[in-house]
């Protein structure tokens, strides 16, 4: 150690010296209190050894500053002192030193002293080092969660949450929350929502859930189908997760048009349907494993449907919420749950379930992340877009020749052979084009539905051959869906030709969409003259073409459809 | 929680007590690894008889024995599974890829 030896006699001063040397030590040397001061400042040893009365300065006076001016740093003051001087040693001690000797110094107690204080200082240090380390990692640690909690709001996208459909709440247990909730609408105006659960909480969970936005909500955008977007979401979980992790996921579809909620649940609690008095009149048990457990080939995606014809509401919470305990130790339960959001108006539910939630669990923390969505339907009459784009339409005559020599802004022509029909999802993959045209964009759901009916036309009514059931019942809906997929399986021959074009005419971009199929056709001018009365889902497709289009031809057997809109004229009055 | 361990001939059993969570992770991994390191033990099983509640961790760590037990080439079963825990296997519908007696 470096000590620092105070005292104004000389001699006391120089055996002092000798025997810290006679230790092993180094000693500095200062005759008075300023001395000592000075001394310290230039030297900073590890230990003071300091005479009480000595002139300039006393032995206190100086101790006093050294502990001010050492701050965290402990420097041990031993004051070393003469008979009678009881009272102000004590005062000393009180204020500013940490041991004392008495004088005549005797060389056993002093080794004593100065291995007891080598001993607590190297104990001393480590404890510090140990804090910075300790302060440090926390340090470090909260800005990770900082970047991790960014980086979930940033994904989770409040804007796409805020659908007038569509109410919830998502509490963590921790500063960051395992559970991800997230809402997108397709291009056909279907709301998807997910409710996730991570593994465990904190942030090892919300990293969990993270690999499933951006699959979700790229996904939803361009109209892919709840089994699509689920196998690429299995798919992105098992890359990036190690093994034992695992996300459990409710996957949820609200199709007004079709008057459909289509439900995936893997290892979240049941969802349920509420009809308008809020009874449970469905229940959407889970029925797979979660996401990332086994390959997508081993997962079965397709989810279950429900037809409605009166409004309702779609219910989905994590166990966070039905398994929160108060202090009796009771569960907060389901009953509760239901009674809380059937007391409570459309858009003040979540608060009701809240408040009914702090007022039982009183003052107690959750335990697990909570979270809660409610999803509406059919309660706005489905607004069919009626925007028909009547007036003088456009020169269909000039068109086909500028699209005959070729004279187009931009064209994208795609053909699918039997093979490919089965597991492309031609209307999708066309929007990811489409999304990127930007005079498409504001009308970009107008062209999926006209992408969507006119290449189901051709998918039901050409490729597959007539005779599909009607859809008019909530049976027949499904059993339409259920031999639309079964033909499609045993398929042998059969392509579908989709065609884009966009052309200027007379300044005015018209897109001209060409579906042609290799099926036989169909009965068109029958079905023209009916003017889409049709019972048909494909009749009910095709007139909403009509609606939303300047124009709509059918060429040779009725196998091959034209369709012309405009951009921009009329798709603003249904955004 | 502190994990029993039974070896009755081929088979071994890990009889768990009280809430298997998080908190188990190390020591039911250490008497997992020493029974799968058991030349004799050819069969595990996990018994849930006095487990009370069972977390998402605790799946977590089913599914990573269940990726040793594969790859040591022996079988594995969940045993004993009442009321509370037998739910949350359901939920998981992890009867699709274990063995629950």
């Amino acid at each position: 150690m470096k000590i620092l030896v105070a005292d104004d006699t000389e001699s006391v001063l120089l055996l002092m010296s000798r025997f810290v040397e006679a230790l092993g030590h180094h000693a500095v040397l200062a005759h008075n209190g300023l001395d000592a001061l000075a001394c310290w400042r230039r030297e900073r040893p590890d230990l003071v050894l300091m005479d009480m009365m000595m002139p300039v300065m006393s032995g206190p006076e100086a101790a006093s500053v050294i502990k001010k001016e050492s701050g965290e740093t402990w420097v041990p003051i031993v004051f070393v002192t003469g008979v009678g001087e009881d009272t102000t040693l004590a005062e000393a001690i009180e204020c500013c030193g940490d041991d004392y000797l008495n004088k005549p110094v005797n060389f056993r107690v002093l080794e004593a002293k100065l291995k007891a204080f080598s001993r607590i200082l190297e104990l001393n240090r480590k404890v510090r080092e140990q804090s910075a380390i300790l302060a440090e990692y926390y340090e470090r640690s909260e800005e990770e969660k900082g970047v991790v909690r960014h980086l979930m709001e940033q994904m989770v996208n409040s804007e796409r949450l805020a659908d007038p459909q569509l109410e919830y709440w998502l509490t963590p247990a921790e500063s960051l929350s395992g559970d991800l909730i997230a809402a997108a609408r397709t291009p056909g105006k279907a709301l998807h929502f997910m409710l996730a659960d991570g593994i465990g909480h904190g942030i090892t969970a919300a990293l969990n859930v993270l690999p499933l936005t951006q699959p979700f909500y790229s996904m939803t955008e361009k109209g892919f189908t709840l089994s699509e977007i689920l196998a690429e979401m299995n798919n992105k979980v098992r890359q990036v997760l190690p093994v034992g992790r695992f996300v459990a996921v409710a996957l949820c579809s609200i199709n007004e048009a079709d008057g459909c909620v289509e439900v995936w649940n893997g290892g979240m609690p049941e969802l349920k349907i509420l009809d308008q008095a809020c009874r449970v009149i469905e229940t959407f048990k889970s029925f797979s494993l979660p996401l990332g457990v086994v390959p997508s080939h081993a997962m079965e995606f397709s989810p279950k449907r429900y037809f409605f014809s009166q409004p309702g509401t779609v219910l989905a919470y994590s166990d966070g919420l039905v398994e929160a305990r108060n202090r009796a130790g009771s569960a907060f339960g389901f009953p509760r749950l239901l009674d809380a959001i059937s007391t409570a108006s459309a858009g003040r539910r979540v608060e009701a379930v809240k408040s009914l939630l702090l007022q039982f669990l009183d003052g107690k923390e959750y335990h697990d992340d909570v979270s809660l969505v409610l999803a509406d339907f059919g309660v706005n009459e489905w607004s069919r877009p009626v925007c028909r784009q009547s007036g003088a339409g456009p020169d269909l005559i000039r068109l086909e020749r500028l699209v005959a020599d070729h004279k187009v802004l931009w064209r994208y022509a795609l053909t699918l052979g039997v093979e490919e029909l089965k597991y492309i999802n031609a209307v999708p993959f066309v929007m990811t084009f489409v999304n990127d045209i930007r005079p498409l964009l504001p009308c970009k759901s107008d062209v999926f539905l006209i992408l969507r009916a006119l290449f189901d036309n051709a998918l039901e009514h050409g490729v597959l051959g007539a005779g599909l059931p009607a859809a008019r019942s909530i049976k027949g809906r499904a059993e339409c869906q259920l031999e639309r997929m079964k033909r499609l399986n045993n398929l042998q021959d059969g392509r579908i030709e989709m065609d884009l074009a966009g052309v200027s005419l007379a300044g005015q971009l018209v897109l001209r969409i060409r579906v042609k199929d290799s099926g036989k056709g169909f009965d068109w001018q029958a079905w023209d003259r009916a003017e889409g009365t049709s019972v048909s889902s494909g009749g009910q497709g095709l007139a909403l073409v009509r609606s939303l289009c300047a124009g709509l031809q059918f060429l040779g057997s009725g196998n091959e459809a034209v369709a012309y809109y405009l951009p921009g004229s009329a798709c603003k009055n249904h955004e | 929680m502190l994990p029993t361990v039974d070896i009755n001939g081929e088979v071994g059993r890990v009889v768990l007590t009280g809430q298997f969570d998080f908190s188990s992770h190390r020591e039911f991994r250490q008497v997992c690894e020493t029974l799968i390191a058991n030349p004799e033990v050819k069969e595990l099983l996990i018994d849930f008889q006095n487990v009370v509640y069972l977390d998402s961790s605790a799946l977590g760590m089913l599914l990573l024995l269940k990726e040793k037990i594969n790859a040591a080439n022996k079988s594995l079963a969940l045993v004993n599974c009442r009321d509370a825990v037998r739910q949350v296997l359901e939920i998981a519908c992890f009867g699709k890829i274990f063995t629950i007696r």
